[in-house]
């Protein structure tokens, strides 16, 4: 029943290369992108969580 | 550096969301609980058709999955999205409209699911005037939220905002795109999508309801808090953004693995399988990251019971995402599909992940916005442990009854034939697996109780901080500059982050169901297969009614020890009518794809009135109402009109006569009955006869043999 119904479904190979394409590009650029990043912009964001509370009465 | 302004974090919308996620935490956990006794004892369900067990699963899942964890989310979205962004949320009235509205929609999921008012779509059985409600509702969250976002004093957005705006966005196309439906009337409708096009487009949105709702959101609360409680920033900020757009990406293609080896085509199948297999990969880049930034702190760990919540559930994280690639693997799901251990595999997920990592947050907001100290870390850590071995009660006996069961489902003698064929031999088989499930779900339970006790007298002891006074620099908008980074520039730019997820989610979604949707013959047409019957119709209504698919499938896989067991195995195109499609994904009961004709219709009487009767040991709770009520006919013509507009070929102006033609039928049926012995009054007016009816119609129409007759 499957062969019947790929051969129906026309050609669907290109599905399957264009998921693994896209992911590979997408994983590839924001890999690429992230690697050259300045560190302290890096130290910047990761302490975000940590300096949110600027409390007026712990000043 | 710009002026310094101040301004206040609104903690009084938090206090809201965080009781509202305690209350509805302990009312699904306890229709969890009474929905397992009913495994035990089918009487537990104390005799009334609300409170039966295929009524209230739907109710226990949409409670646990949007009532507690979705309040637990708007909690921390709320509290968090503030504070990274330094600035009160954008409107204190839709923060409230938000709430109320929620809790509403909760109200009538809480009314109508016991009721029977359902569209048997998993996690998605609430009827349309709801869907429309939560449409509502989460668009007012949605402008709530980028209201924040655009009149922030931080430039840029740190990741646990990006995992909200993916949330926001996936969750408002796959409730819209898993909800399309032509309403009969306020309480019914059925969907434009039947058979197997439904199952995929359902699957797509339940496994990522998982993705969406009970992941994404939750990963971004993760990046959130557990660096606030360890207090030191996460591992790498690098492997979390990486973690998101892999994880987004990879997760809305995954859903077809919940239909492995059903009639979906196999190459829809096998997609879902590559893409389940890959998310691995970025759910344990992120599992790390949690558990990484806790590096040099785990003495820490052993003191706070905050960390301690946390760290554990990271780690159910890291198992439950690690076994679901598992599970996707299509010879492990030969094995593993409709038995238990998907239910164990999903409540590592939600007692573990989710369960636990908002008690962690609770524990950690509580003394914060009510300005003391937590009343008793012994206390919290005897919640943490009563509830890890809650987990492990609930977890460990369903895994052991899942491969029990299958096992027994496949096993031949020598002979050839099946060495357990009766089905309900494999049932009372794991009873005591049951028991000790129900055990681990009390012992959960409970331990809810005690965090109840902590966290009241935490809030007795302070005071509450409605209004949380800041300050910050107002916010200077950066100018773009040569040569930055690409998402330096996004992180800037929440709306084309939207646009950017938004895509990402859409290309997985389209590639995966527009072929199934354009190609017609994907779904192989069967000439003899046509429409049910009108009585057949409102017997398959009752059957949704009842949440019959909650433990009877009505899909035969194409292996010989299914075929053996209940006939030939599904193909698509039988499927063609069905709106919506029952094909389930749990058998505690057998399969009922092939039933029709199996059993005379007095069988069925007497199963349905004392299921024991006919089946002695059998755990299904009795359906006296179906032999007690009338069957309602006054929706059939316009059942009829709402589904020839879907295309469905009655014959012109059929509507008409249609009740006619189900009273014909009806009486069939009862006069069959009398033969077979069974006396009532007004027998043929009953809703027992439509189930019958339905129930016998099923599975028959590949068969060019005449039907039993009626």
């Amino acid at each position: 029943m499957f062969k019947h119904i790929l051969a129906n479904a026309g050609d669907i190979n290109w599905m399957a290369l264009f998921a693994l394409l896209t992911f590979f590009l997408l994983f590839v650029i924001s890999a690429v992108t992230i690697f050259f990043k300045s560190k302290g912009f890096i130290d910047k964001m990761s302490n975000m969580p940590l300096d949110d509370s600027l409390k007026l009465n712990e000043e | 550096m710009s002026k310094i302004e101040q301004f206040s974090y609104d903690n009084a919308i938090v206090k809201k969301f965080v009781i509202a996620t305690v209350i509805f935490g302990v009312v699904g956990m306890l229709v969890g609980l009474i929905a397992a006794l009913q495994l035990i004892w089918p009487e537990a369900n104390m005799g009334m058709a609300e409170t039966t067990f295929g009524r209230i699963r739907p109710l226990h899942t949409n409670a646990a999955i949007f009532a507690f964890v979705g309040n637990g989310i708007f909690a921390g979205v709320y509290y968090s999205l503030q504070r990274l962004l330094k600035t009160r949320m954008y409107s204190n009235a839709l923060s409230n409209i938000h709430f109320w509205g929620w809790q509403a929609i909760i109200a009538a999921a809480a009314i109508t699911l016991p009721l029977g008012i359902t569209s048997a779509k998993e996690y998605a059985e609430l009827e349309w005037p709801i869907d429309l409600g939560i449409a509502l509702v989460w668009v007012v969250f949605g402008i709530n939220m980028f209201g924040t976002i655009l009149k922030r004093r931080e430039n840029h957005l740190y990741v646990a905002i990006w995992f909200y705006i993916a949330t926001w966005i996936t969750v408002t196309v796959l409730h819209i795109g898993n909800n399309i439906e032509l309403p009969v009337n306020m309480w019914k409708s059925y969907g434009v999508f039947a058979g197997v096009q439904d199952a995929l487009v359902q699957w797509w949105y339940g496994h990522n309801a998982v993705a969406f709702f009970l992941t994404t959101p939750y990963l971004g609360l993760m990046y959130y808090f557990i660096p606030k409680a360890a207090n030191r920033p996460v591992y790498s900020y690098k492997l979390s953004i990486i973690h998101f757009w892999a994880l987004i990406f990879i997760y809305i293609w995954a859903g077809p693995h919940h239909l492995l080896y059903t009639s979906l085509p196999d190459w829809a199948q096998s997609l879902g399988m590559v893409f389940s297999l890959m998310l691995i990969a970025p759910s344990w880049g992120g599992m790390l990251n949690g558990l990484l930034t806790l590096r040099g702190a785990w003495d820490r760990v052993r003191r706070d019971p905050v960390l301690k919540f946390m760290v554990v559930a990271v780690t159910a994280y890291g198992m439950a995402t690690l076994e679901g690639p598992m599970l996707s693997i299509k010879s492990v799901n030969a094995i593993s599909h409709y038995t238990d251990w998907t239910i164990g595999h999903v409540h590592i997920g939600t007692l573990g992940w989710n369960g636990f990592l908002t008690f962690g947050m609770l524990y950690y907001l509580v003394p914060k916005m009510w300005d003391t100290k937590l009343y008793s870390t012994k206390l919290a850590n005897v919640h943490f442990w009563i509830g890890t071995l809650g987990i492990l009660f609930y977890a460990i006996p369903l895994y052991w009854a899942g491969w029990t069961q299958s096992l027994m489902w496949k096993e031949f003698l020598p002979e050839g034939i099946l060495k357990y064929g009766n089905f309900l031999e494999t049932v009372t088989q794991i009873l005591p697996m049951y028991a000790l499930r129900a055990l681990g779900g009390t012992l959960y339970l409970g331990s809810v109780f005690v965090m109840i006790y902590n966290l009241m007298k935490t809030a007795g002891q302070g005071n509450f901080i409605a209004n949380e006074a800041a300050e910050a620099p107002a916010r200077v908008v950066a100018a773009a500059h040569k040569g930055e980074h690409w998402h330096r520039w996004i992180e800037r730019r929440p709306v084309q982050m939207l646009v950017a997820s938004l895509v990402l989610v859409l290309i997985g979604g389209l590639v995966e169901i527009a072929p199934m949707m354009l190609i017609d013959d994907n779904v192989p047409k069967i000439a003899s297969v046509k429409p049910y019957t009108p009585l057949e119709l409102e017997g398959r209504d009752l059957y949704i009614r009842e949440g019959c698919l909650g433990c009877h499938s009505q899909m035969i896989r194409p292996f010989r020890s299914e075929t053996e067991r209940y006939g030939e195995y599904s193909k698509s195109g039988e499927f063609i009518y069905d709106r919506p499609f029952l094909w389930g994904s749990k058998r505690t009961g057998p399969d009922l794809h092939r039933v029709g004709g199996k059993y005379p219709h007095s069988w069925h009487y007497n199963h349905m009135l004392e299921p024991t009767s006919t089946s002695p040991g059998s755990i299904m709770p009795p359906y006296p109402w179906l032999v007690e009520d009338d069957l309602d006919v006054s929706q059939t013509a316009a059942k009829i009109r709402t589904l020839q507009k879907l295309n469905t070929p009655y014959p012109p102006r059929y509507d008409e006569i249609a009740v006619e033609d189900l009273q014909k039928q009806a009486k069939q049926i009862a006069d069959n009955l009398r033969k077979e012995g069974i006396e009532q009054d007004g027998l043929e007016n009953k809703e027992i006869i439509a189930i019958i009816a339905y129930l016998q119609r099923l599975g028959t129409d590949i068969n060019p043999k005449p039907r039993a007759e009626n």
